[in-house]
């Protein structure tokens, strides 16, 4: 029997139906005052698609109970005690991000180009190498152009929410589309009032449109060193 | 290339976590669960995805 991992929380463990993914049991491992919420799964049964959606679901519902770290969709142990053993390893960690996270959730944000704007074109005049090397030099000077531009966007959403560095992951320009993805941890209590205040500072910005979603459990802050 | 949508954005942003987010507790094995490719699996979650949008949308504007 494997076991498909979802989440880690402090002991003692929240009071949950006992209703994995695929209906199959949701089972609870502990050791050192730390547990694991694992769905005991079927070596043979091949994860898919929807499993990823419903791994989702399972992690919202435990981290509405309880605080709680979500463990990377896939992730799989042979037995419990390989399960323990995992999580025996990195404790330290583990209780120092659980504290991080405790009360919060994850506000995430994606700003995308309204426009996507074709290439400059060079003056058409020298030779071939001098088109080249200009058309070179017009695209390097949009890519940096739009770098910078999303870069301010990011400080002035800093700025304008008044929250720690910590507090915020993100990352500019990942795509032809993409400006900024940006993810903030927020206290739960709070996570609407800040989400309509996240969507107000990103209306403003006139070249991008904005994506708000959350709140949802803490992903981008449970990573562990 | 056709350019991203809202929903399609959200869809995206999510499966971004749930895959490349979150605790690692063991490194190979999150890759080789049960023989499935997750990187082959965020993709296929997020072109199911929109193809269900773009079903519901032609639904909604015949």
């Amino acid at each position: 029997m494997t076991l498909i991992a979802h989440a880690i929380a402090a002991a003692p463990r929240a009071s949950l139906s006992h209703r994995g993914l695929r209906g199959r049991p949701l089972s609870w491992s502990e050791i050192g005052g730390l547990g694991l919420w694992s769905t005991e799964w079927d070596p043979d049964v091949k994860l898919e698609r929807p499993d990823a959606l419903e791994h989702h679901q399972l992690v919202e519902r435990i981290c509405a109970a309880q605080p709680c770290l979500p463990v990377r969709f896939g992730t799989a142990f042979a037995t419990s005690d390989a399960a323990l053993e995992s999580l025996d390893k990195r404790a330290a960690a583990l209780r120092a991000a659980l504290t991080r996270v405790a009360g919060k959730s994850e506000l995430a944000l994606t700003l995308l180009w309204h426009e996507v704007p074709a290439p400059a074109a060079p003056e058409a005049t020298g030779g071939p190498g001098r088109r080249y090397m200009e058309q070179r030099r017009a695209d390097y000077g949009a890519r940096e152009g739009r770098r910078a531009r999303a870069e301010s966007m990011v400080e002035e959403l800093i700025a304008q929410l008044a929250i720690e560095r910590p507090l915020i992951w993100h990352e500019t320009c990942t795509s032809a589309s993409v400006a900024v993805s940006f993810a903030a941890l927020v206290p739960t209590e709070q996570a609407l009032e800040r989400k309509a205040q996240l969507e107000g500072i990103a209306a403003r910005f006139s070249d991008v449109l904005p994506v708000v979603n959350g709140p949802w459990p803490p992903y981008t802050f449970a990573r562990i060193e | 290339m056709r350019e991203l949508n809202p929903e399609e954005t959200s869809l995206l942003e999510l499966v971004d976590r749930l895959l490349n987010k979150g605790v690692v507790l063991a490194g190979e094995a999150t890759i080789s669960v049960a023989g499935v490719d997750l990187i082959y699996l965020g993709l296929n979650l997020v072109l199911g995805a929109v193809e269900t949008f773009e079903k519901a949308q032609e639904r909604r504007a015949s």
